[in-house]
């Protein structure tokens, strides 16, 4: 059933083509049964759309699960969307009010029983829900966490201080030791599926060639410290899926993810690294992460070449200040 | 034809492959030789023919077609781009990261491998055994699912590379000595998992002893300290309550097949063997069925040592699995443990009913690896919590599987509530790099520290928030002991039998002894028995408010757990340590639940009434 998987990344559009597959797979059922003339009633058919989409496809398909309270708003706006279907014309209106009248007045035995079953069930019925629902329920309560909250302008790791708007990764340069950013960033990893190294026979693209120097050569020291580290948490592929992902909360940041270190400056990274969950200021809950101070196993360099291949192994390019 | 047989053929090719393999695989040869020979001449009295060879639901399988070099290529640049950073530039499982993981990376070049649908000591299956491997990860170990990561394309890529440049020792292209008897297991019919078919497995799995090393209640602490592979590093046997641990559930943890899969082929490169000569196809879904059984489901079913009853089978095929949390592919955890009101006297035991109205919860463990020491190998990863209370006291049951009962025999120089131990010589395992790979005695290579710790208690704390009713939402003291301003009320248990109440006010101050606070604290059982913890604690829920956490109903009050294994050496800041969780103490229910309802359900009453009478006199009035 692997086809039927959700893949991370995907998922939106996946869920947005297979909706319309369905669409299209109702309206050709619909279509054809009009011309073989055993249209769907409008009562039913809109019955049946609703609850296909608000109670199958939107609680048990979407994963991870969206809230009650949003799934409401489909719900009420899918009603919406399906009262204006069927009341396209006076003529298909009536079509949808005929059988809840029929049943109101209960002229065949068929009505009459189905009427008294209503009767009866529907304040049974009612009397459930609302018992349920004052019921006291003990739901992890929602704290919003600030995933990145504002920088300080300066941090002191090691004895020293970096001010964040200056200050920049010493190991990316290009191969005449100078600071260069283009250089580094033709020299990540490709952006398609699967994020490999561009060329594994360019010891300017491989890290792990034995001619690999200057920067390639720092990302493979910055991938040992992260595989001797980081993992554990963070994952082999950077995602935020390690060994241990599933015992802590907040969960480790996904690196290969658009929102993280891809829209952050490489010195905001250098002190959120530096300085971790406890260094984090209220609002990105300190007490909480169990992100270590790296400043208190890593040196500056470490840290500085850790940094650097987040971004080669992801194929991101640090945001600049301009 | 059940009973032993003997498959000459492979024989053979074991004892020329003895000569060939590295130094790493050669710590057997001489063993292996012997026995080959042994068993070779012991089997030339049995006529052998390929048909006869063949283990029961075994079928000749195909030889895989060389890779192309163009995929051999591209197979390298995913292994160096993805995989090279544990499993080593020559595939050795000698990469960077592999010396701080337990177990340990693979190493490939002898061709052994754990998950196979292929008949013991063959080479697996690349396009099934291998490429689901990739595909499903290998739970238990830091191998990820690589599915959604690299395309099929490139998953296939990848092992074209593995199979032909990173395998040294065999090639499946070898047609003089590789042969390839495949489990036929989509072709054999299941039995069902009746109440007979697991109490059967009970029985067989002591028949076939299978408790010497997974344990009488196969939670894997039948044999923990002796286990190696073939490599010479300590590995432990798998803890049978753990399906979603198993390395070859390929993210399917309670999938019946799974189980038989390993127990008909084994597990290459350990001392699990297979299973499928001296077992019938019909016994071997007896053990699978009973060993599914076991995995933790939503009912806690004491299979009383292993000797398991009608009534325990038929439990253990009542209770219902445990949903998996598709991102984690462990079980779901919900960050709320309820605690439900009890009269009278707390639970003397686990056995009491009354532990039957609260949910248990299974609380995730990680490594704490924040701060020095840090752990990189936990060997516990959940513990199961349940709680009640009655007018003044709160009990809460911890169960938690660990395949060692540690208790400290020699004195040590600290004080208990010392908790910087560094200064005594409590360090973190050295990145190491691959300096220990050629040798898996190394005394700094954590596989081999895992079988010589000094051996300390092991324990169980929980922290809450001193105060807590105080603090502004969403505020807490730091989850790993507090922190200035914010101390917590840490409850300690260890395996020498003390429960001491400490507060706690950082993760590198010594804990304060709450003498006045610990006299109240009871233990009111702490067992070990057949690889797992039960620890009953009880305490006040009020007690000084300056100094003690008051526990009160309806509140979430935030709690986190620690564990230590004092066999992992685990002692001080070296433990597992788990999430922020919320205690709630769930109130009685109260009358407004029922009254509400009720005035509701009549008001709908009423309407109806009054639609109905409308419309009746419409239609008369329309008459």
């Amino acid at each position: 059933m692997t086809w039927l998987k959700l893949v991370e990344g995907y998922m939106p559009m996946q869920m947005i083509s297979e909706l319309a597959v369905c669409i299209l797979v109702f309206s050709i059922i619909n279509y054809s049964l009009k011309r073989a003339g055993m249209g769907l009633p409008k009562f039913w058919a809109g019955i049946f759309v609703w609850c296909f989409v608000n109670l199958f496809y939107l609680k048990y398909r979407i994963y991870p699960p969206i809230p009650f309270s949003v799934r409401a708003i489909y719900g009420t706006v899918s009603a919406c969307g399906i009262f204006m279907w069927v009341s396209g014309s006076q003529q298909e209106w009536e079509e949808f009010k005929r059988p809840i009248i029929n049943v109101l007045d209960a002229k065949t035995g068929m009505t009459k029983f189905i009427r008294t079953a209503l009767l009866i069930l529907l304040p049974i019925g009612l009397w459930g829900f609302a018992y349920n629902s004052f019921l006291p329920s003990f739901d992890e309560p929602i704290e919003l966490r600030t995933v990145h909250p504002a920088p300080p302008a300066t941090t002191k790791v090691h004895g020293k201080t970096y001010v964040l708007q200056t200050a920049a990764n010493p190991y990316r340069i290009n191969p005449e030791g100078k600071y260069d950013q283009a250089y580094s960033n033709a020299h990540i990893v490709s952006q398609d599926m699967g994020r490999l190294m561009k060329d594994v026979k360019n010891p300017e693209d491989n890290p792990w060639d034995p001619n690999a120097k200057g920067y390639i050569k720092h990302v493979r020291e910055g991938g040992e410290i992260f595989f001797q580290n980081c993992h554990f948490c963070h994952g082999d592929n950077l995602n935020g899926r390690g060994l241990w992902a599933f015992a802590f909360n907040p969960i480790p940041a996904n690196f290969t993810d658009a929102g993280t270190i891809a829209q952050l400056q490489e010195t905001f990274v250098f002190w959120r690294v530096a300085k971790g969950g406890i260094g984090l200021p209220g609002e990105g809950f300190p007490w909480a992460s169990v992100m270590p101070p790296w400043e208190q196993h890593l040196t500056v360099d470490e840290i500085w070449k850790v940094i650097m291949f987040e971004y080669w192994h992801t194929g991101y390019y640090p945001r600049t200040w301009e | 034809m059940n009973g032993i047989q003997f498959d000459t053929g492979h024989f053979e090719k074991r004892m020329v492959m003895n000569e060939t393999t590295t130094a790493g695989y050669g710590r057997r040869g001489l063993g292996a030789w012997l026995l080959s020979c042994g068993l070779l001449f012991g089997g030339l009295g049995f006529a052998t023919t390929s048909q006869a060879e063949m283990a029961e639901g075994f079928a000749e399988g195909s030889r895989p077609a060389p890779p192309s070099a163009e995929q051999v290529e591209a197979g390298k640049r995913v292994y160096f781009t993805k995989c090279v950073w544990c499993h080593g530039v020559n595939g050795a499982g000698d990469g960077p990261g592999a010396d701080r993981l337990w177990p340990r990376p693979r190493n490939f070049n002898a061709g052994t491998f754990k998950i196979r649908h292929t008949a013991s000591g063959e080479l697996p299956l690349i396009d099934v055994d291998l490429f689901q491997t990739v595909t499903h990860g290998l739970p238990g170990s830091a191998m990820p699912s690589w599915e959604g990561i690299l395309t099929e394309d490139q998953r296939r890529d990848v092992l074209a590379f593995v199979t032909t440049e990173l395998v040294k020792d065999r090639s499946w292209q070898d047609t003089e000595f590789e042969e390839f008897h495949v489990l036929q297991l989509e072709k054999i019919e299941p039995v069902p998992p009746t109440a007979e078919s697991v109490k059967r497995g009970s029985e067989l799995v002591k028949e076939m002893k299978c408790i010497e090393c997974h344990g009488l209640e196969g939670r894997g602490d039948g044999n923990a300290f002796n286990l190696k592979d073939d490599w010479g590093f300590s590995i432990q046997p798998a803890d049978w309550h753990k399906c979603w641990n198993f390395r070859g559930s390929r993210q399917d943890a309670y999938n019946v097949k799974n189980i038989f899969r390993t127990f008909s082929t084994g597990v290459s490169g350990t001392p699990m063997p297979s299973f499928a000569d001296n077992t019938t196809v019909e016994d071997r879904w007896h053990i699978a069925n009973y060993v599914n059984h076991l995995c933790e489901r939503d009912k806690d079913v004491d299979i009383a040592g292993g000797n398991v009853t009608d009534e325990i089978a038929t439990a253990l095929v009542a209770a219902k699995p445990r949903a998996i949390d598709p991102l984690t592919d462990k079980p779901k955890v919900d960050f709320v443990v309820p605690s439900k009101f009890v009269e009278g006297e707390l639970p003397a035991d686990e056995h009491d009913e009354r532990w039957n109205l609260v949910d248990r919860r299974i609380v995730a463990m990680g490594g704490q690896i924040t701060h020095k020491p840090r752990n990189f190998v936990t060997r516990i990863d959940d513990v199961w919590v349940q709680s009640l209370y009655n007018e003044t006291h709160i009990s809460f049951m911890f169960r938690w599987d660990d395949r060692t009962k540690s208790v400290q025999k020699d004195s040590v120089d600290w004080e208990p509530y010392e908790v910087n131990l560094g200064d005594y010589g409590i360090e973190e395992q050295p990145p190491g790099g691959s300096k220990f790979a050629d040798d898996p005695e190394h005394p700094e290579s954590i596989a081999a520290k895992q079988t010589a710790y000094q051996v300390f208690n092991d324990g169980l704390a929980f922290q809450l928030p001193i105060k807590w009713q105080e603090l502004p939402a969403p505020r807490k003291p730091r989850y790993f002991w507090g922190d200035e301003g914010f101390p917590v009320d840490i409850t300690k248990w260890t395996a020498d039998g003390e429960l001491k109440a400490y507060q706690g006010a950082g993760w590198d101050v010594d804990f304060e002894d709450r003498d006045d606070f610990t006299e109240q604290l009871k233990v009111v059982k702490a067992e070990w028995s057949n690889g797992r913890w039960t620890v009953i604690v009880t305490r006040p829920l009020k007690g000084d408010y300056e100094e003690d956490a008051y526990i009160e109903l309806g509140k979430y009050i935030p709690i986190n757990f620690f564990v230590w294994d004092g066999h992992n050496g685990d002692v001080g800041r070296k433990m597992a340590v788990s999430a922020f969780y919320y205690l709630v103490l769930e109130p009685p229910i109260e009358k407004e639940t029922y009254i509400y309802p009720t005035l509701a359900a009549i008001g709908l009453v009423l309407v109806e009434g009054w639609i109905l009478t409308r419309r009746a006199n419409r239609r008369k009035g329309k008459v």
